[in-house]
């Protein structure tokens, strides 16, 4: 019995051992993919785990790789190359942010490894694989201007680097800012960060000085949306905020559970999702954001932004779903046989929806949902219908 | 394990809220809250382990005697368990209940923790009390050390002091391990020819190993683990010193009392295993409390006697009425 419960004492250090090695550290995924458009004609941009892919909007599959007399590249066993950068030979790095382009020939890509790489567009291939050091993770978008490119730190505020050379102009991390976790919004010279700290901060975006700040009782993890000469932003504190450019609330709404993603504006509706499953719609009535109409649409967390277009709202979830829904009710939005367009994923949803706009060739436009599990990174719907287009799978 | 795990999440944020935003505090005092609400099942776990060990030159002698029949050596071990009221499987049980608790409490700082966005989207289903969203996301730096992620050895510079602070950690987590193991481990038996018996031998390694792998954990994983093991491992060794059992000088060779004869209290088919033990004179006494400590029945008729899990020595043989208890019959 002795030798038992020293067994049984192994066992659990064992137990123990391979919980913490799947909790700590480095998780498997630390965030989820960005899914955006780039060049002309659009391709999908593609950030997710250790891969950033460029994808064929009309069929899912990975763009190839062309030469610059046209032709396919190959490798050197003779097959095709697709446009996919990998890691930087020797290590082993995780692409959660949107790269952004400097010109036509050059990427700047962040990683959650503390590092910006430069990627050689046309070969998707690191240039320098020493990279640029950063102070913290990546895990929000950078935003790129004429002069400077500004990249969000998970816990060591906010950089701006000079575009030409990518050395450090200035560094923002007043008042314990330490927790950047979205894309800062530029307007009019001044740049508005949300941090996890709790504070909306406005910075002189030449200087990083702080013009003001305002606490908004909770984490703040999107990006604020500027509209009708007012910033909007959600936080995890309950709460939709409505803020004046000079950093005053507005007005504000209280929600059932945390806000992640940032509300959407059209005209003067605002539309937030919550960690509840729920989805609001707010009137902006100048002082006050009145409801219009809640619904619980998941019945798990809704991180992501609602996806708007025209009358059609479209939300994903945790709960391995994504919903069509009326803008103008919230009532789930009915196909051809009255039955509430409903789309099953394999994984759970989070990303915000990606719209491909009509074309001459398809006047339905396509919405790319983007999935954690590898056998459905990125499923395309029609948005009018719900049809299941094309799927990418790792 | 989001039943445990849940409320423990909660309750760690709840700490870390009414403690003025200091995570390690709150770490400190949940561990020590928890630690207290699993003492019963630590120190019955304890009492089993010693009578276990006490018994094991009888065993001994089973195994030189019937080393060529095992069915007859398995039928003799279990007439000396009866024969002294043990409960093979009474050390084991209360391992096994504090094994989720165990993990969950150590599962609820990294949780609680979270520094990347499905972690802490994770977390936000966690908390069973709306307000605590509020102080989200913990902070997790402490003296300059972010307490989510693993000691940074390359930073470690002389110039500066704080830098040291994680070797520290290690150190004591290596050490507050083999102590805790030193403590609650019963000082082993030897066979009749002096060496140790397999049991000692593999507790040895055990002390050796356990305190090291303790180490590791405290490099590879996250600082706030660490603060955890030391909290628990020192609050093991409190809680074992306040019920009188922690022989210190034994174990740090105090007046070279390592070198002495392990003393242990004779073997005898009545033991003292609680602090107080209850004595039966009357049968119709059936409001006395229920005890997992040595129960002496004097009298055959006491069928409303409470389990138990203890020694049991009866002087009526003929007692066939008598309840059974868990070890004892």
């Amino acid at each position: 019995m002795v030798l038992l419960k020293r067994l049984l004492t192994y066992g659990a250090i064992v137990v123990v051992g391979l919980m913490a090695g799947a909790c700590v550290g480095l998780p498997t995924e630390s965030s989820w993919g960005d899914v955006s458009l780039i060049g002309s004609p659009a391709k999908i941009l593609f950030s997710f785990s250790d891969r950033i892919v460029q994808i064929d909007p009309a069929d899912g599959k990975p763009v190839k790789l062309l030469d610059s007399d046209g032709k396919v590249r190959v490798d050197d066993s003779g097959n095709p190359r697709t446009w996919v950068l990998l890691s930087p030979t020797g290590s082993t790095v995780h692409y959660y942010t949107r790269p952004v382009q400097t010109d036509d020939q050059t990427l700047i890509a962040g990683v959650y490894e503390d590092k910006l790489y430069q990627v050689d567009a046309a070969a998707a291939r690191i240039d320098k694989t020493d990279g640029i050091a950063l102070p913290g993770h990546v895990i929000g978008n950078p935003l790129l201007t004429d002069n400077l490119l500004y990249v969000p730190i998970s816990e060591g505020g906010l950089v701006a680097l000079n575009r030409s050379d990518f050395s450090q102009a200035w560094r923002f991390i007043g008042d314990n800012a330490k927790g950047i976790w979205s894309q800062p919004l530029l307007v009019d010279g001044t740049l508005y960060v949300s941090a996890m700290n709790h504070f909306l901060f406005a910075l002189d975006a030449a200087t990083g000085t702080e013009k003001w700040k305002v606490d908004l009782g909770g984490a703040l993890a999107s990006t604020p949306v500027y509209a009708n000469g007012a910033l909007y932003i959600g936080s995890f504190g309950h709460e939709v905020y409505k803020v004046a450019l000079n950093g005053t609330i507005a007005a504000q709404y209280s929600t059932s559970d945390w806000v992640w993603g940032a509300p959407t504006v059209v005209d003067n509706m605002v539309y937030a999702t919550d960690l509840g499953g729920n989805v609001y719609a707010l009137k902006d009535s100048g002082s006050s954001l009145d409801l219009v109409w809640t619904r619980k649409v998941a019945t798990a967390a809704i991180r992501m932004s609602p996806f708007v277009d025209g009358d059609t709202m479209v939300v994903g979830s945790r709960d391995h779903n994504v919903y069509w829904i009326s803008r103008t009710t919230g009532d789930a939005i009915n196909d051809s046989g009255g039955k509430p367009i409903t789309r099953a994923m394999n994984g759970e949803v989070l990303s915000n929806i990606l719209l491909i706009p009509s074309t001459d060739a398809n006047a339905d436009p396509t919405i790319i949902v983007s999935t954690i599990d590898k056998s459905e990174l990125l499923v395309a719907f029609s948005l009018s219908t719900g049809e299941r287009r094309w799927v990418y799978s790792s | 394990m989001d039943f445990i795990l849940n409320p423990f999440v909660t309750l760690l944020t709840f700490l870390y809220s009414v403690f003025n935003h200091d995570m390690v505090l709150a770490i400190i005092v949940f561990t020590v809250l928890v630690r207290l609400l699993t003492f019963p099942l630590t120190a019955q776990q304890q009492r089993s382990s010693a009578a276990m060990q006490k018994l094991q030159p009888e065993l001994k002698k089973l195994q030189d005697k019937y080393k060529n029949d095992r069915e007859k050596l398995a039928q003799e071990q279990m007439r000396l368990y009866r024969e002294y009221g043990i409960n093979p499987l009474g050390g084991c049980l209360p391992m096994v209940i504090q094994f989720p608790i165990f993990i969950a409490l150590y599962e609820a700082i990294i949780v609680s923790l979270a520094t990347t966005p499905l972690q802490l989207l994770n977390l936000s289903n966690r908390l069973l009390i709306p307000g605590l969203s509020s102080v989200i996301p913990l902070e997790n730096i402490w003296l300059g050390m972010n307490l989510a992620v693993a000691p940074n050895l390359g930073s470690i510079s002389l110039s500066n002091p704080l830098t040291i602070i994680p070797i520290v950690l290690i150190i004591l987590v290596v050490f507050t391990t083999w102590l805790q193991f030193k403590v609650t481990t019963p000082p082993a038996v030897p066979n009749d020819d002096g060496k140790p018996n397999q049991a000692a031998a593999m507790s040895q390694s055990m002390g050796t190993i356990m305190p090291l792998m303790y180490g590791f954990f405290a490099l590879s994983f996250s600082i706030g683990l660490s603060l955890y093991f030391i909290a628990s491992n020192t609050i093991g060794i409190i809680q074992y010193a306040l019920m009188g059992k922690a022989d210190f000088r034994r174990i740090f060779n105090i007046g070279g009392a390592a070198s002495k004869p392990v003393d242990l209290p004779p073997l005898s088919k009545v033991e003292s295993r609680a602090s107080k033990p209850v004595k039966r004179t009357n049968s119709s006494d059936k409001t006395a409390p229920k005890t997992d400590a040595v129960v002496k029945r004097t009298n055959s008729g006491d069928k409303t006697a409470p389990k138990t899990d203890a020694v049991v020595k009866r002087t009526n043989s003929g007692d066939k009425t008598a309840p059974k208890t868990d070890n004892a019959n």
